[in-house]
């Protein structure tokens, strides 16, 4: 079946103790491990694999990679091969190369972000179980997102100079690992230009996305929330412990999801994001959103789009 | 400078004057409060606003005159050179006496133009 869904995103931070102090304590994630390296790994309660952030002490913020899961072990020598037939170098990494994960297929998208597919990740388990579980568990704390999303990657647009990583990553995506576009942004005189697309292989409208900015980085990862109401009171969550927000709770026409944007302790940005959108399905019609409203594409209520949504990434 | 303070605030935090040089804008910053927070309580915009957790690089500004005192930055935006030249991230910089500071930020992202919509 190939790719599932989003494994992880591995994220670099100036601070641990004060990442640890937001992860866990203002989203509710759970420490699950720790490497020689000093890198910490987490989990959401909804989750069951060992973990879906590492975080990594550094000198700079941003993201060293991110990875996929794929459904079956000979799906990695399949995909592999795809990858390589499209022109791109794949190197194999033996088991534990990725902590508590079996071996993975190492490569970079045609924007230069470091991507791993991998089959296996050690069993942790879901915080209610499995047997007569209870909808949530009572112990967690701050907003309690339910599992890693999606992430938002920044590829290089410069039409002028002919460079679009938007689109050669829509390209890859979709004839090497088989993703769906289910949202686009065209941009320019004729509006035939890709700014920005979302893609999917789950049944949610993205599991990925891409946005053209002025050089290749990380906008943001998104944490899943249940509902409108969880939204506004991770809000509250946020301004209790003085995060700072980005964009407040609202609605985003494209992915039609309920939104808040912020920060880490670090500067990465996050986002929580409610409501399934819609069905996403490999036969449903590409939405598409013009450069005129695109505002309203990203922020639905106000429809103007703010500067710091494109250019204040890591 | 337009006024020289240094009266404590209701915490006794000392209080200096931070004037953007770019702007005119003058505004009261806490010795306890980052510079590009005090701004914006105040309803500043001269610096741009971005992370404010030092890892995004928009609210870079170079000190002209005054003292400050910084948190971790990303060394992806303040290097050796930035550092020689007195550029700091007004997000994780906390005044230690009355400032000058002009904005160093390559993007003055509020008035960047945008042929092809995000960029």
């Amino acid at each position: 079946m190939g790719v599932m869904r989003i494994g992880h995103v591995n994220l670099r931070v100036l601070d641990m103790d004060a990442a640890l102090g937001h992860y866990i304590g203002v989203l509710g994630m759970s420490k699950t491990g720790e490497d020689e390296a000093g890198n910490i790994y987490l989990k959401a309660w909804d989750e069951w694999d060992r973990y879906s952030l590492i975080l990594s002490p550094s000198d700079r913020a941003g993201m060293n990679h991110i990875a996929y899961k794929v459904e079956h072990d000979s799906d990695l020598d399949a995909l592999r091969q795809r990858v390589e037939d499209y022109g791109i170098a794949v190197e194999e990494v033996p088991a534990g190369t990725l902590q508590y994960c079996g071996r993975a297929m190492k490569f970079n998208l045609p924007s230069g972000h470091e991507f791993y597919l991998y089959a296996q990740k050690e069993f942790a388990g879901k915080a209610v179980g499995v047997t007569n579980p209870d909808p949530w568990p009572q112990n967690r704390t701050g907003a309690a997102v339910h599992w890693l999303d999606h992430a938002l990657l920044i590829c290089e647009l410069n039409p002028e100079k002919g460079i679009n990583k938007v689109a050669e990553n829509m390209d890859f995506m979709k004839k090497a690992l088989d993703f769906y576009l289910a949202e686009q942004v065209m941009v320019g005189p004729d509006g035939d230009i890709p700014a920005a697309a979302w893609m999917f292989r789950s049944s949610t409208p993205h599991d990925i996305a891409f946005v053209g900015g002025e050089k290749m980085g990380f906008h943001h990862c998104a944490f899943f929330l249940d509902s409108w109401d969880d939204v506004l009171k991770a809000a509250d969550i946020m301004a209790m412990n003085k995060v700072r927000i980005d964009v407040t709770p609202q609605r985003h026409g494209i992915t039609r999801g309920y939104t808040i944007y912020f920060f880490d302790p670090s500067g990465n940005r996050n986002e929580t994001f409610a409501g399934l959108g819609y069905l996403a399905q490999p036969d449903m019609p590409v939405i598409t959103w013009t450069e005129q409203e695109l505002g309203r594409g990203i922020f639905y209520h106000t429809g103007e789009l703010v500067p710091s949504f494109t250019d204040v990434y890591t | 400078m337009a006024r020289e303070t240094r009266q404590a605030d209701n915490d006794g935090a000392q209080v200096f004057t931070v004037e953007l040089l770019d702007t005119g804008e003058v505004f009261a910053c806490p010795e306890d409060q980052t510079v590009l927070k005090a701004m914006l309580a105040l309803g500043h915009k001269g610096i741009p606003s971005g992370c404010h957790g030092g890892g995004c690089g928009v609210c870079m500004v170079k000190v002209e005159r005054g003292e400050v005192r910084s948190l971790p930055m990303s060394a992806e935006h303040i290097g050796p050179q930035q550092r020689r030249d007195n550029i700091v991230l007004a997000c994780r910089s906390f005044a230690q006496s009355d400032l000058q500071l002009s904005v160093a930020g390559k993007m003055k992202m509020n008035m960047k133009p945008r042929r092809y919509g995000f960029v």
